[in-house]
């Protein structure tokens, strides 16, 4: 398959494995973070950790939009799905994300009407189909599913569908990024870019990271040769000297991105003041609201919400593994009482979570290691 | 003949989830390769996914596009067109 199958040949993964080898400088640590959820279920899926020399360590960033949904906001959404006249939908992953008083799950079981969904364009459909019910999308997600969202709304307007409204928990991934690098609990040495958050926003916002911090990005796509050849090119920039946005994806990813998307954004939402993301706390102009205009389709204002705001369990390390400061199984309840049947911590729910995606592919090679 | 992306909502309408490939829809920085078989109708198009499915994909944020276009597609949506040509 072409754009596939090149970019996961073992013969040229060994050679790049071989050719970062030679480039990192013995004596030296080097810490990578990739913030994307997809880097990190590749490297554990194919096990890229293992062909990093030692003194090259990848770190998983908070680029997992599930995993950094405060619980305060999962009872909000449980709170609307229990409305009788309400019929719920969400993207599968949300179903099992805990909040203070259970899951989207547990609220189903019980009797809400909760559906998931693979595009709000399907939860759209099923509000035309259902005049007689109020269906509530529960959006979330970074730059990349965003423009679903507002394509989503747009059609609403367009085709009057009345009886349809979103929970919006868009956020946005520079703000966070920015936070992280003023964290002074972290030391890393560059970032792998999230690709397909580029493929909207472009690598222009990336920029502001080697000009006003000193590191290298790497915005990368999400096979393996693609990570690796990022982390090569980190290494590249550090040994140089230097620091600059390389587009590893330039195959999808452009400087300025998708502007008909940046624009459905823009006309869409705006920034709130500030969004609470889990294990990082509030984080200024970080998430999205619907803008003034598109109020009548705004759920938040459409029905009354708890909005109280939930502290995590104290057994739950999530917010050290989302900044990088702990690696997953180095979490106390790892494997044990948080688990992805039954996860405690939000980076155990998604497939893509730093905890989960260690859970189900990297702890075989890690035991085989230590055996 | 039943249409994919109509399994897809009776799917969600009976509370069973569809999941796509192993990652999470959510996530996502997630995109899915799909090729256009045909237009269906000016920001629309049935498309081909890497994972078998046709399915029906909005078009309106790439611009037009013709049979044999790939796109990638996010949640439904096309985000950008890769250049395979």
């Amino acid at each position: 398959m072409r754009f596939v199958d090149e970019f996961r040949d073992p013969a040229l993964g060994r050679s790049l494995a071989d050719a970062i080898r030679r480039l990192a400088a013995p004596g030296r640590a080097y810490k990578i973070m990739e913030v994307c959820g997809g880097h990190t279920h590749t490297i554990y899926r194919y096990g890229i950790a293992d062909l990093l020399p030692p003194n090259v360590e990848l770190v998983h960033g908070p680029g997992c939009p599930v995993c950094v949904i405060p619980m305060g906001r999962v009872d909000d959404a449980i709170a609307v799905a229990r409305r009788p006249e309400v019929l719920f939908t969400c993207f599968g992953d949300m179903l099992r994300v805990p909040g203070g008083g259970g899951t989207l799950l547990d609220a189903k079981a019980e009797g809400a009407d909760v559906r998931v969904v693979y595009s709000p364009l399907d939860a759209l459909r099923l509000a035309e189909r259902h005049p007689d019910r109020e269906v509530v999308f529960l959006a979330v997600g970074f730059e990349t599913t965003a423009p679903s969202t507002a394509l989503t709304l747009r059609q609403a307007r367009a085709r009057g569908v009345a009886n349809f409204s979103c929970l919006c928990n868009h956020v946005t991934i520079v703000p966070p990024l920015a936070a992280l690098l003023e964290s002074p609990d972290l030391r890393l040495d560059g970032f792998i870019g999230p690709g397909h958050v580029a493929t909207v926003v472009g690598t222009r916002p990336f920029e502001f990271i080697p000009r006003e911090y000193g590191k290298p990005v790497v915005v990368s796509g999400f096979e393996p040769l693609d990570v690796l050849q990022s982390v090569w090119s980190v290494l590249d920039q550090l040994a140089a000297g230097c620091a600059e946005v390389d587009n590893q994806y330039s195959r999808v990813v452009t400087r300025d991105g998708n502007p008909r998307a940046l624009s459905a954004l823009a006309d869409v939402f705006e920034l709130r003041p500030h969004f609470e993301w889990r294990g990082l706390g509030f984080i200024s102009s970080s998430g999205l609201r619907l803008a003034p205009a598109w109020a009548e389709y705004d759920a938040e204002r459409r029905y009354r919400l708890p909005g109280v705001r939930v502290a995590d369990p104290k057994a739950c390390q999530c917010g050290e593994v989302l900044k990088g400061v702990l690696r997953p199984w180095e979490c106390k309840v790892f494997g044990t009482a948080c688990t992805p049947e039954r996860p405690i911590g939000t980076c155990m729910v998604s497939s893509e979570g730093a905890c989960a995606a260690y859970y189900n592919y990297g702890r075989v090679a890690r035991q085989g290691a230590a055996s | 003949m039943v249409e994919p992306d109509d399994v897809r909502v009776r799917e969600a309408e009976g509370g069973v989830g569809v999941g796509v490939g192993e990652r999470c829809i959510t996530c996502a920085d997630e995109a899915v390769r799909v090729e256009v078989l045909r237009l269906d109708g000016p920001e629309r198009a049935r498309c081909l996914a890497d994972h078998g499915w046709i399915e029906t994909v909005e078009t309106a944020l790439v611009g037009p596009v013709r049979p044999g276009d790939v796109l990638l597609v996010h949640a439904g949506v096309a985000l950008v067109r890769l250049d395979e040509r």
